[in-house]
């Protein structure tokens, strides 16, 4: 075996190739559970991909800094003196103690609480306690600094990415950037967090999460939400009075395993989930219309609609409901949700309220819809325990071979709104990262 | 909102009467019972028009900025900040809609839940009619086969008289969840 085709002796490549279909829409459900198969992620995934970390609005001023993760390592993103962002690990190089342990805050230094190494917020090691008497002049201090990551901001969003190979963050988003831009730039002042990052663990995989909000407009025009959508109709209107939309569109990214789906001039699962203000806010205030004008297209400013989105792989959003989130990974059987709201940094402030009112009832910890996401993840996740049940192949095959790329109205390759395509695209993409060590190959 | 709390006001405030005492901590009794049976029309029944129902997210701070603890604000989201619950009577309403519908997979099959409410302390509310009401709860979930999670925190609680069989309704409750991750997948039960 060639040591370059394989993490771990458990997985040649052969073996994991196998688990993925795209050709046929099946997926072995092993991709979700298997302790090496997530060691192989972890360097060949999470080390190797942009990783979603915060807004720049998150660290507006020199000195501000917000403590995430990439994959499993944890990161300080700090704001420069040139306003420039860095990202670097947070471990003293040390005794590999945590540098820097509140969640966010402003730092003039970042000094280790173990034996007081002490680093600039550029992330360079600038001072150690009894140097000369200990070190006698014989450390070179610039030789011991934490790892640094690339950084790359799209419209706000903050990604990081520990491989200095990879692709820029603009071609790793390669044909998605218009289906970003319906929440991101919707006008000149972009967009801004609101302050606090919702954190929750969910004992699942985080393909789970990241496929369901690339592709599955499916479960929430089905079973998933019916009592989340019921919690937002008014009194004498009951489920049986309200039509799921059927029409709308996917998009599967021709690169990157991103995706994204959402219907088309049917605004009644917004309007459940967000209420008559916001949807009025989306589909037909000045301000829609402005943003339908600034995308050249009013069909990206104000008519898809409840759409969903997933950057691979764990950035995912939802454009309209305005909730983005990083599936932080926890081992193959956890994830760490880090959700935040974001808005239009010019809306009216009673807007900018509702937003957050309703992303607090819906999408969180403790929202009507997301409430139930968790409870489907966690039974399959702990189904998966089970010597048959692990190797179960699953079907992913609604849409197969529909998608076309000569849409009229929406660029890259589009499918129905009830499709799998997407999902498709991120798995097989994933295969791609698993099992193609060089950007030669890999490269978009 | 200069703090979310006033702490100290709380904790040198004297002893209630002990007939008042007796009577808020066997509204919270009888009101952990309802939550615990899964009554959920009557626990709405006892939340009043004005109810505040609100749980700010809890942050990881430094003591140099987090020594005020609940009159802190960088430990604790502010109100125009995210947070876990900032809910009013309709949308309380609409959580009861979604727990009544038999779709609310979360809840259903129903939590087993154990509300256990102490160390309330009572204070003189702004309007004549209301208390002012400071507790402590560890609420146990178990569901489904094996689930188990444990919620722990403090709450302060706006009582005003009601002419119910209960005495009071709840005019606001603000709860400080002892976690800044939430340890669960989601939050689906009341506090």
């Amino acid at each position: 075996m060639n040591p370059e085709d394989t993490l771990n002796p458990l997985w040649s490549n052969e073996k994991i190739k196998q688990l993925v279909s795209d050709e046929n829409g099946v997926l072995d459900a092993r991709i979700y559970n298997d302790e090496a198969l997530y060691d192989i992620e972890l360097e060949r995934v999470f080390a190797r991909s942009w990783i979603l970390l915060g807004h720049e609005s998150h660290v507006p001023n020199a000195g501000d800094f917000l403590n995430t993760y990439i994959g499993e390592d944890p990161v300080i993103l700090v704001r420069q003196k040139d306003a420039s962002l860095r990202v670097f690990l947070n471990q003293c190089r040390h005794r590999g103690m945590k540098l820097s342990r509140d969640d966010a805050g402003n730092a003039k230094a970042f000094v280790c609480s173990y034996h007081g190494w002490a680093y600039d917020i550029a992330g360079q090691l600038v001072s150690v306690p009894f140097e000369k008497e200990g070190h006698c002049d014989r450390l070179n201090k610039a030789d011991w600094n934490p790892l640094q990551a690339r950084v790359a901001s799209y419209r706000g969003l903050v990604f990081a990415n520990w491989d200095e190979e990879a692709p820029s963050l603009d071609d790793y988003l390669s044909d998605s950037k218009p289906y970003i831009d319906t929440m991101f730039n919707r006008t000149e002042a972009g967009t801004e967090a609101i302050g606090g990052i919702q954190k929750w663990v969910i004992p699942t995989n985080w393909k789970f999460a990241a496929e369901q909000f690339c592709s599955d407009m499916y479960h929430a025009g089905t079973t998933s939400h019916l009592s989340g959508i019921a919690a937002g109709l008014p009194d004498g209107v009951g489920l049986n009075d309200i039509q799921i939309p059927t029409n709308g569109n996917q998009f599967r990214a021709k690169w990157g395993g991103h995706g994204t789906g959402y219907f088309v001039d049917e605004p009644g699962l917004l309007a459940a989930i967000m209420g008559p203000k916001i949807t009025e806010y989306v589909t037909a205030s000045p301000q829609a219309k402005a943003a339908s004008e600034r995308m050249g297209s009013d069909m990206f400013g104000q008519r898809m609609l409840g759409q969903h989105m997933t950057i691979f792989p764990t950035c995912s959003f939802l454009p309209g409901i305005n909730t983005i989130r990083t599936w932080h990974p926890r081992g193959p059987n956890e994830i760490e949700v880090w959700a935040f709201i974001v808005v239009d940094a010019d809306a009216p402030d009673d807007i900018k309220e509702e937003f957050r009112k309703q992303n607090i009832r819906t999408f969180s910890a403790g929202g009507v819809f997301e409430q139930d996401d968790g409870e489907n993840w966690i039974e399959v996740q702990k189904l998966f325990r089970g010597n048959k049940a692990r190797k179960t192949k699953l079907n992913v095959q609604m849409g197969l071979g529909d998608s076309t790329t000569d849409h009229p109205d929406f660029p890259g390759r589009i499918g129905g709104v009830y499709s799998e395509d997407a999902a498709r695209g991120m798995y097989q993409h994933w295969l791609r990262m698993m099992t193609e060590p060089s950007w030669d190959t890999l490269k978009p | 909102m200069a703090s979310l709390i006033n702490i100290d006001h709380i904790i040198s405030s004297p002893a209630a009467d002990l007939a008042l005492q007796h009577e808020v901590q066997q509204f919270y009794y009888r009101e952990a019972l309802l939550l615990d049976n899964i009554k959920y029309e009557d626990w709405f029944a006892l939340l009043d028009d004005d109810i505040h129902y609100y749980m700010p997210i809890r942050r990881n701070a430094m003591q140099r900025r987090g020594r005020a603890r609940t009159s802190d604000l960088a430990e604790y989201t502010n109100q125009h900040e995210f947070a876990h619950f900032d809910e009013d009577k309709v949308a309380m309403s609409g959580r009861l809609k979604k727990l009544l519908s038999d779709f609310s997979w979360s809840e259903n099959p129903a939590s087993r839940t154990r509300h256990t409410v102490s160390n309330v302390i009572i204070t003189q509310g702004e309007e004549a009619d209301t208390l002012n009401v400071c507790s402590s709860f560890i609420v146990y979930r178990n569901r489904l086969e094996t689930q188990v999670d444990l919620f722990a925190g403090e709450r302060h609680d706006v009582l005003r008289r009601a002419d119910n069989d209960l005495g009071f309704k709840i005019a606001k409750r603000t709860i400080l969840m002892d976690q800044s991750t939430i340890l669960s997948n989601n939050i689906s039960i009341f506090f």
